[in-house]
């Protein structure tokens, strides 16, 4: 049945001779699995796309309504974590992959006559996909998204001259808000995808025309070759395999938690960014003053310039890397410097005290409560109860609060104090915060 | 020249097994968790409410009176307040029926006539006594009950939607 319904259709579409040319392309020197991360990257956005649109079905893109969509798709809709967690891990592979992929064809030259638009081609699909990175990372609407994308966009607002318009482009207007988040979903969700799908054609036809490298060594390249299709299909399959499997395991055993909705009014809130961008944010930390536009915008403007035309900058026809002594000292040099920041980054963050979460949600509930009808807390609230702004310092004992919430008078008799119904999550939460309220004497 | 490397039938029909079954385990990963994405809210029933919408002693024996329903219901991630209209009887025996203001028929609403002395719905005619119960028109089944119950004099409804056209209640 099937092989006559292929008979009928290869009659009219001659799909012979296409899966001939598509699959029985030869590879110099044959398959290898060094040769996979091209495939990987390709799988990989292909399960962002994916995963997207799933998440549009339920996401919608406005201040008012962005944080609650999430929070529903995270908690409500069955597998909506999952799905989420594999668009928000997938985001992270695709990075790493598109890393690999930019290596392994720097390292083999593989960018040399005749493949340098291939590279070129390359480079302008890595700044696409860290376009996806920077609109997607506001969609959430949460606190990290907010002051994040408040930062990157101020980062805009530093080019001279036109830093003032640019600014306000991207944004939509003079600040931060629904605009920017409908421009954002709009650019994340239509105008990249559309863009990056042209790319990705003309990164495979140019490939196409120019061929695989292969190895760097000529002669190992002119002794054989091995057709694409199955050795090399199969290799590209076992590794997307893998792939998937890695970034589900990550999608179901990481839960990848929501801020806090976005606050405007929140100054103290940190943000950070995603991995990706880290080493830069680091790299701009050292750069103050009026270096400030030659590190955000003049050198990395010259470095993506740089690697954009990379191809046409290294003259050296030698493809073997022990004879690229100074190609492989640049790019072994960059890959030290991005990863030292990238560590003293992530060792910064580890050491930055973190604000529990149970905390800010204990915050609610004592608002919710109207705790501060009768409590005072840094000279807000009522004077019926003692003042509470640095409880923590005279009660630091979890169990007392929490005996003290359930039932007041059990652990201070006489007390006037009522008892609230409280269940277990709600009751360490607040007691996680009164832990919070002390001076910064006793803070460690 | 180069050598091209030919594989054996065997070995070829292997390595497109495997891969075969490499894409076919990530499709499945994929379809199983997304199927349940898209079917799982959508056939989850809408959950209503108790809502009070007055007190019993504003009825009188046999008057339907219009009360008003607000309850929350949950529409998809939003929250919403939900207001109907809905029909209030005091029975001769005492007991209180509660009337969704949705006629049987096509779903139109229908008026109390208290001249009448009968439900009258504008679209199709259909015609019903101060019990629920089809009295003209093309009404399959008589008006639709809500539940309902008395609390310290209060009167609490759940609202309920339920198809129309079929001769016995079904509720959506």
């Amino acid at each position: 049945m099937a092989e006559k319904l292929y008979k009928w259709l290869d009659a009219r579409l001659k799909l012979t001779s296409l899966s001939h040319t598509l699959l029985d392309e030869p590879i110099p020197g044959g398959v290898s699995w060094i040769y996979v991360f091209g495939s990987a990257t390709l799988f990989l956005f292909c399960l962002q796309a994916t995963t997207g649109m799933f998440l549009a079905l339920y996401y919608v893109p406005s201040p008012d309504t962005a944080y609650d969509t999430v929070q529903f798709i995270q908690h409500e809709v069955l597998f909506g974590w999952f799905v989420r967690g594999l668009h928000h891990w997938g985001a992270s592979a695709v990075m790493v992959a598109i890393g690999l992929h930019l290596l392994q064809v720097y390292l083999f030259g593989a960018y040399k006559r005749p493949r340098e638009l291939l590279w070129m081609v390359g480079v302008c699909l890595l700044l696409i996909m860290m376009g996806f990175g920077f609109t997607g990372y506001l969609l959430p609407w949460d606190q990290n998204a907010y002051w994040a994308t408040q930062v990157g966009t101020n980062m805009v607002a530093s080019v001279p001259l036109v830093g003032d318009v640019l600014v306000r482009v991207l944004r939509g207007g003079d600040t931060l808000g629904a605009l920017t988040l409908s421009r954002f979903f709009a650019v994340h969700t239509l105008f990249l995808p559309a863009l990056i799908v042209f790319g990705i054609a003309v990164h495979l036809f140019l490939l196409r025309r120019v061929g695989p490298a292969g190895p760097w060594s000529l002669e190992q390249a002119r002794q054989r070759s091995e057709p694409f299709y199955p050795r090399q299909v199969y290799m590209d399959a076992m590794v997307m395999l893998g792939v998937f499997l890695l970034v589900a395991t990550l999608a179901w055993t990481v839960e990848f938690p929501l801020a806090d909705r976005a606050d405007p009014a929140d100054h103290t809130f940190t943000p950070v960014p995603e991995w990706y961008f880290l080493f830069f944010y680091q790299f701009l930390k050292y750069m103050s003053g009026p270096l400030e536009p030659l590190a955000t915008w003049v050198l990395p403007g010259l470095f993506i310039l740089g690697l954009l035309l990379w191809p046409l900058i290294d003259h050296n026809p030698e493809r073997r890397p022990s004879s690229r002594p100074i190609a492989l000292a640049a790019g072994g040099a960059f890959l030290l410097v991005v990863f030292a920041l990238l560590g003293v980054s992530l060792w910064n963050l580890y050491t930055l005290p973190k604000t529990d979460p149970s905390v800010a949600r204990g915050k609610a509930i004592f608002a919710q409560h109207q705790c501060v009808a009768c409590h005072r807390i840094h000279g807000d609230g009522g004077m019926v109860g003692p003042d509470l702004s640095y409880v923590a310092d005279r009660r630091p004992d979890r169990q007392w609060h929490i005996k003290h919430l359930r039932n007041p008078q059990s652990v201070s008799p006489g007390s006037i104090m009522p008892s609230f119904p409280l269940n277990e999550k709600d009751l360490n939460d607040l007691t996680s915060y009164l832990l919070n309220l002390k001076s910064e004497s006793h803070k460690s | 020249m180069a050598i091209t490397t030919e594989l054996t039938e065997t070995r070829r029909s292997f390595f497109a097994w495997i891969t075969g079954l490499a894409t076919s385990l990530i499709g499945l990963g994929l379809a199983v968790p997304f199927t349940g994405y898209v079917i799982a809210p959508a056939l989850k029933r809408r959950e209503s409410s108790w809502a009070t919408v007055g007190t019993i002693d504003r009825l009188r024996t046999s008057e339907p009176t219009e009360l008003d329903y607000a309850g929350t219901v949950r529409d998809g991630w939003r929250t919403v307040t939900a207001k109907k209209a809905i029909w209030a009887v005091k029975q001769p025996t005492g007991a209180v029926v509660v009337f969704s203001p949705i006629c049987p028929h096509l779903g139109c609403g229908f008026r109390w006539d208290s001249v009448e002395r009968a439900f009258k719905c504008p679209c199709h005619g259909s015609v019903y006594d101060v019990t629920g119960k089809v009295v003209a028109g093309p009404a399959p089944r008589s008006l639709d009950i809500l539940p309902s119950k008395v609390e310290q004099g209060n009167l609490l409804v759940m609202y309920k939607e339920f198809k129309s056209g079929l001769d016995h209640p079904v509720e959506l």
